[in-house]
């Protein structure tokens, strides 16, 4: 009797362990795959680069009396297009200290300067594509003026704009929704009296929270893309993220709130603070290590946020120069790459980076909770 | 004294103004959830109301067509509904044993150290975007899914249903291991003491003591399941028309629809998205009612 109960205890044990390493095992297949696919892109190129590459013709003056007036050292690079296509280009491998390759000007007169990993495309109007180096720089030897004119390539394939539109999201939905989340926070905690109106408020939090980020997308839409005529923007997508991040901040800020003792508040009552003075300069400031935990969470949210901002800030892969301009983040980068096109690799590398972003955001947020748990 | 009395009416206002700030970015949540509501049903109705601008659409023929072929005029989007309904039984009954059994161990059998190795796991997954499941779904179930079917594309209902079992884990494993976190120790000793194994301790009196706390994360596991957009795209297949006749066939949930044309519909084509968003806010509606009813019941108690 006692040993078949134990063998089906010990199924149960069984199951239960291959259910835990179920989860577990996923979290470690997925972030394996991202990364395995993803890390071998990660390199400075890639981080600062522009996504789209840009042709322009500069004139570059020579310098006199060195060996390599032009001071660019060349190498020779194949170059997959689309298609399977592959061609062989010259690309600037290093600039010598005394090339004045960095003060080289486009044809509007303004500075464009060469630098490396450019690809050279024509010299002095000669296409130099399939070109080997030796011959290239043959071309350069004859030249005789003070100044060359070549066509060249601006390397893309990097994801700098995306960085800097998700950093303009993430300062701008914050601006929006901070200062609101624990405005509302403050006054639940410290003035509400439990009722209705607080009933209300919760069951709005709560349903905000309910809400999915496509539904957010659709009203940003009709509100701001449409009805307001921002239209595809930063901002359009930086007032959606803002009501996507409020539960988040009052919730996080509530807690912390309640968290600050009541003889903290009694005290300085007591020494004829009033009510402003002991929330400004007793309270938030007690609280101040969960609202900053708020803050991170919300920067999580907005990093891995994609379905909203693809509805109301759009799908550009530049940084936007206006709040009024589309920019996409990493996220909805990492989506038309994976489906317009079909570009597992390059979105895994994007993924990659947005991983890395989450773990360094939960580790900083573990790290404040601890700290607060001290209190 | 007169100074005094000055000072104090001017205190006094600062503190009522301050009042009425804070009270207006209480209202603020409020305000939002009404206008989300309000904007989303307002726009997405518009196609049934007759004499709209962009012309009309019959609500029935929405609600029960098996096509949408916006260039031939036919919006049906009774096979989506099907498509997301299937995706997230399907997730529930895949993902809710796992999630289960997983916060069972969490609270009730793991050691500490394994403890403080799996909670930060099931954070992280929570943290991961929902692209991210959706390239892993397309580079790795998606390809593993076309090794075994005889369809040509691998993009299928099962595939949506194995992304949204993975992404509804972590909901369902956080609330219900603090569902069971919550249940008090007297009930487990009292269980001990009368001589019951640890198993069927936590099987017969701890996950019952749990239940309200479990449903409830598994209400949230459906919500986020049918709410759930950018990954369900990747591997859904999203065809133009017919029910899904097997797991292997491709799905559009609703979501995906509202997605994948926005960007370039305009007319009747776009306010028939809107409408989209309008029956799968209603489902979201419902869901949340549900939720809320057991929250509040499980507090009474």
């Amino acid at each position: 009797m006692k040993k078949k109960i134990n063998f089906k205890e010990g199924l149960i044990y069984g199951i239960i362990g291959v259910a835990t390493l179920f989860t577990i095992g996923i979290l470690v297949f997925i972030l394996g795959f991202i990364f395995s696919k993803g890390l071998p892109h990660l390199d400075s190129h890639f981080l600062t680069s522009q996504f789209d590459s840009t042709s322009a013709y500069v004139d570059v003056k020579l310098s006199e009396g060195t060996e390599n007036p032009l001071g660019l050292i060349l190498g020779e690079m194949t170059l997959k297009e689309k298609g399977s296509i592959e061609k062989q280009v010259i690309v600037v491998k290093d600039i010598e200290k005394t090339s004045l390759a960095e003060s080289a000007v486009n044809n509007k007169g303004q500075n464009l300067a060469i630098s490396k990993n450019d690809i050279i495309n024509r010299i002095e109007g000669e296409n130099v594509e399939g070109k080997s180096v030796d011959e290239v720089n043959q071309i350069l030897n004859s030249i005789n003026a003070d100044k060359v004119t070549l066509r060249i390539t601006k390397q893309g394939g990097g994801i700098f704009p995306m960085l800097m539109t998700t950093l303009m999201m993430i300062g701008l939905a914050l601006l929006f929704s901070v200062p609101i989340g624990v405005l509302a926070a403050i006054y639940l905690v410290e003035y509400a009296k439990p009722g209705r109106f607080v009933n209300l408020v919760r069951f709005a939090t709560e349903s905000l929270a309910g809400i999915p980020s496509i539904i957010y997308g659709l009203f940003g839409m009709i509100l701001f893309v449409m009805t307001l005529n921002f239209g595809y923007s930063l901002l359009a997508g930086a007032l959606t993220l803002s009501i996507i991040l409020l539960p988040v901040i009052i919730r996080q800020t509530e807690e912390s709130l309640k968290a600050v003792p009541d003889s903290y508040r009694e005290a300085s009552f007591g020494l004829g603070a009033n009510k402003i003075y002991t929330i400004s300069r007793v309270i938030i400031p007690t609280a101040m290590p969960g609202i900053v935990v708020a803050i991170i969470l919300s920067i999580g949210r907005i990093v891995g946020e994609s379905a909203a901002l693809l509805l109301t800030a759009g799908t550009a892969a530049k940084i936007p120069s206006s709040l009024f301009e589309s920019g996409s983040t990493l996220t909805v980068k990492a989506y038309t790459l994976a489906k317009e096109e079909a570009n597992i690799e390059l979105a895994s590398a994007i993924g990659s980076v947005i991983i890395i972003i989450i773990l360094i955001l939960n580790a900083l947020s573990k790290l404040l909770s601890r700290k607060i748990t001290k209190i | 004294m007169g100074k005094d009395m000055k000072l104090d009416r001017k205190n006094e206002l600062k503190e009522k103004l301050a009042h009425y700030l804070f009270l207006f970015n209480a209202t603020v949540a409020i305000i939002s959830v009404a206008a989300i509501a309000f904007f989303v049903f307002y726009r997405g109705l518009q196609p049934f109301i007759p004499g709209n601008a962009e012309g009309t659409y019959s609500l029935i023929d929405f609600l029960t067509g098996l096509e949408w072929r916006p260039g031939e005029g036919k919006f049906g989007i009774l096979y989506m509904i099907v498509g997301s309904l299937l995706a997230t039984t399907g997730a529930i009954v895949l993902g809710v044993p796992i999630g289960i059994l997983t916060a069972v161990f969490i609270a009730e059998l793991a050691p500490k150290w394994i403890r403080t190795v799996i909670k930060p796991a099931v954070e992280l997954l929570a943290g991961i975007p929902s692209v991210i499941y959706g390239l892993f779904g397309l580079g790795i179930i998606v390809p593993a899914i076309m090794q075994l079917s005889s369809q040509p594309q691998g993009q299928s209902l099962l595939a949506v249903i194995l992304v949204l079992m993975i992404m509804i884990l972590p909901t369902v494993i956080t609330i219900t291991e603090s569902a069971i976190k919550a249940v008090p120790d007297s009930y487990r000793e009292g269980s001990l003491g009368l001589g019951a194994t640890k198993l069927y301790t936590v099987f017969r009196v701890v996950l019952p003591a749990a239940k309200s706390g479990i449903l409830a994360g598994v209400v949230l596991g459906i919500g986020r399941a049918i709410g759930e957009t950018m990954a369900v795209m990747l591997v859904a297949g999203n065809p133009i028309a017919g029910l899904p006749t097997s797991i292997f066939s491709p799905v559009r949930p609703l979501t995906t629809n509202i997605a994948m044309e926005m960007s370039y519909a305009f007319g009747l084509h776009q306010e028939m998205l809107f409408a989209t968003g309008v029956v799968l806010f209603t489902f979201i509606i419902i869901i949340n009612l549900i939720l809320n009813r057991i929250t509040r019941g499980s507090e009474l108690k």
